[in-house]
């Protein structure tokens, strides 16, 4: 097996032009496509890709218009990880060679009902690697607030008003529950930092066994945002500090990005609809919360 | 005074649960029932009867809160679509099998699989003869309108609570989605503890007094002999809601030479169907099964004395034909006419069928 260093690293400069996810209905501006097409520029074509229901599906699947060139399918929406596992032994059996099987699913088919059979999937050692594209609710059924939707956000069933502001509850810490498994790989990613997702999704690729990415993709029809600013503010969210970029590796943690000063919270909110209702308080107690999660994470996973 | 809206059928559902008297829904999103769920958290009921409106991580989690909730003796009900309610099953024939009552309201999107969004009346089997496993029944309503989605919910609990059992109400993409003017039930205040003792402290897990034995919530038993005297005592109270719970409606039957029988939405695009039909000179009449289970299977059998042919209208393959056909028992000929996989077959589409299938056939 070839290890990453030896490996040509992919840049804008060498990517390949070849399109494996192209031609979709996703929305202006998606984020979670970004994430797709850019992963499977990296994997290439020998990749069997596994889509539970949801946004990628939706939008990727619509027959006779197909939007992968690479083997793609639909699972159920809890099993997801499941078919992965299945697709990869299966291959195997087959004496199928140099392939790849992922798994794309957004936040809800992740860290809510596709939880059970992802935490198989690792347990059980399966080549499989899996990338949650994150943009904080279920976007494909119409901004429902899922396990990763951060506090204080408006979805259609966290409305904000008078006596509630928007989601009560804080973002499942999804990277260590997955980390926690011992997987041999995890990593957080942003659509907002490219080179460092697709650095995460090459290295991740060379996994024998079970990886995991967790990429932060911006929703303009979910979070109230311009289309042409989807890029900006997923890099805008690593940059005020209520996204981290990290890797879980050997049994490590490491911050792969770990500003010296944050950007503005305040500004990152205000920008999103989905966050206008916010109080001073609110952003304070959010800012605090950042806070407390980083000085933690400083404190127990940099120690090089 | 009574008081009217026009509302989207997946709203009204929303509503009549809170006027009701509900004490808990459990949901999850799916198209196209998002609705129900997205009305009842802006609702905000809670500050108002005290009803809980809880987003569950999955639709395994939002049944087995219903589990949890009927088992305490307290109005609770979940809301789905298709492939949501196919993954309801395993603790929809657990509540069955602990003879619990709740509420379960399916918006039918067409299959099989990830299938379509669009409207479909193809989970007839699944609702009527057990989509779970082992010799249950649901009581399933089926609503033909926007009216009926209002109604239904409370009369879905009074039957969930008369006979201990989980009910359905088997609606489809189209009622859930349209809008109508609709008369809305008068608010019903959310029993007291001390109604819920009185009322259901005969088997719910109230809290035990001294003064009666120990309720049990299971659908458990080990010991064959009583699985299955437990399975006759289930068996004589289908007989029971067999025998007292059938509803139908008949229109324009009394001179009918056909018979069309269709429910849910379908029955709406036949009573155009009958009106085209008669200005051809077509005597063809409706009846719409209100309940699914129980049947009106006697009700057809009277029909089938009367008319020359009986066409079953769904948007399925074929389910709910087969009932028709168990109830005429080749008296006459029975045919079926659907659309399907999301497809909604048009009156004149109906007519065409009739003259075709049954007329000509």
């Amino acid at each position: 097996m070839s290890s990453a260093n030896t490996l040509t690293r992919i840049t804008p400069k060498n990517i390949t032009d070849q399109e494996f996810f192209y031609g979709h209905k996703a929305c202006a501006g998606c984020g979670g496509s970004l994430a797709v097409r850019l992963a499977l520029k990296v994997l290439g074509e020998r990749t069997y890709a596994a889509f539970p229901a949801g946004c990628m599906a939706a939008v990727g699947f619509i027959y006779p218009q197909m939007a992968f060139t690479n083997n793609a399918i639909i699972t159920t929406f809890p099993g997801v990880a499941s078919m992965a596992s299945g697709i990869a032994v299966g291959a195997k059996a087959l004496g199928i060679q140099n392939f790849k099987t992922v798994a794309f699913a957004g936040d809800g088919g992740t860290a809510d009902i596709g939880l059970q059979a992802l935490s198989g999937m690792i347990d059980r050692g399966d080549d499989v690697l899996y990338i949650c594209y994150d943009n904080e609710a279920y976007m494909n059924t119409g901004i429902q607030k899922s396990g990763l939707t951060p506090f204080g956000t408006q979805t259609t069933t966290t409305p904000a008003g008078k006596n509630i502001h928007g989601s009560k509850t804080q973002k499942k810490n999804l990277f260590e529950i997955i980390a926690a498994h011992d997987i041999p790989y995890a990593a957080t990613a942003s659509i907002g930092y490219p080179q460092d997702y697709i650095d995460k999704v090459q290295k991740a690729a060379q996994v024998k066994g079970p990886a995991f990415i967790h990429v932060y993709a911006s929703c303009p029809t979910g979070w109230g945002t311009p289309t042409e600013t989807s890029v900006e503010i997923a890099k805008e969210a690593v940059d005020c500090g209520l996204f981290f970029l990290a890797e879980y590796e050997n049994g490590d943690y490491r911050l792969t990005r770990n500003p010296k000063q944050f950007a503005s919270v305040a500004d990152y909110l205000k920008k999103q609809g989905r966050f206008k209702h916010l109080s001073d308080a609110d952003i304070a107690s959010i800012e605090a919360h950042r806070d407390h999660k980083w000085e933690r994470m400083r404190r127990m996973w940099n120690h090089q | 005074m009574a008081e009217y809206k026009l509302m989207k059928g997946n709203e009204v559902i929303a509503e009549a649960a809170i006027r009701c008297g509900c004490d808990a829904y459990f949901g999850y999103p799916i198209t196209p029932q998002s609705e129900i769920l997205e009305t009842l958290t802006l609702r905000q009921p809670w500050l108002e009867t005290g009803m809980v409106v809880l987003q569950a991580e999955s639709e395994v989690a939002a049944i087995n809160m219903v589990y949890g909730g009927a088992a305490c003796g307290k109005k609770v009900m979940t809301s789905s679509s298709s492939p949501g309610i196919s993954l309801k099953q395993e603790g929809i024939t657990y509540l069955a099998g602990a003879e619990l009552p709740c509420l379960v309201v399916n918006v039918v999107r067409g299959g099989p699989g990830l299938g379509t969004i669009q409207p479909a009346q193809s989970d007839y089997f699944q609702s009527v003869k057990g989509g779970g496993h082992g010799d249950y029944k649901l009581i399933v309503l089926a609503p033909a309108s926007v009216q009926e989605m209002n109604d239904f919910v409370d009369l879905g609990f009074e039957l969930a609570f008369k006979y201990r059992n989980p009910a359905l109400i088997l609606s489809d993409g189209v009622i859930g989605q349209m809008m109508e003017k609709v008369k809305l039930s008068p608010v019903k205040p959310r029993w007291t503890n001390e109604e819920v003792i009185k009322l259901n402290g005969s088997w719910a897990t109230t809290g035990k007094t001294a003064d009666r034995p120990r309720n049990v919530a299971t659908s458990l038993e080990l010991d064959s002999a009583r699985q299955e005297q437990f399975n006759h005592k289930l068996q004589a109270k289908y007989k029971e809601i067999q025998e007292k719970e059938v509803r139908f409606e008949k229109i324009a039957c009394d001179d009918a030479e056909y018979l069309f029988v269709a429910y849910g939405s379908s029955s709406r695009i036949c009573q155009k169907a009958i009106d085209l039909a008669r200005e051809k000179g077509i005597k063809v009449g409706l009846l719409r099964p209100i309940t699914l289970f129980p049947y009106p299977t006697k009700a057809i059998q009277e029909m089938a004395e009367k008319v020359k042919g009986i066409l079953a209208v769904e948007m399925s393959a074929g389910q709910m034909v087969e009932d028709v056909r168990l109830a005429v028992n080749g008296k006459v000929k029975v045919e079926h006419f659907g659309r399907f996989g999301g497809m909604i077959p048009s009156p004149n589409e109906v007519v065409k069928a009739l003259e075709d299938l049954i007329i000509k056939g």
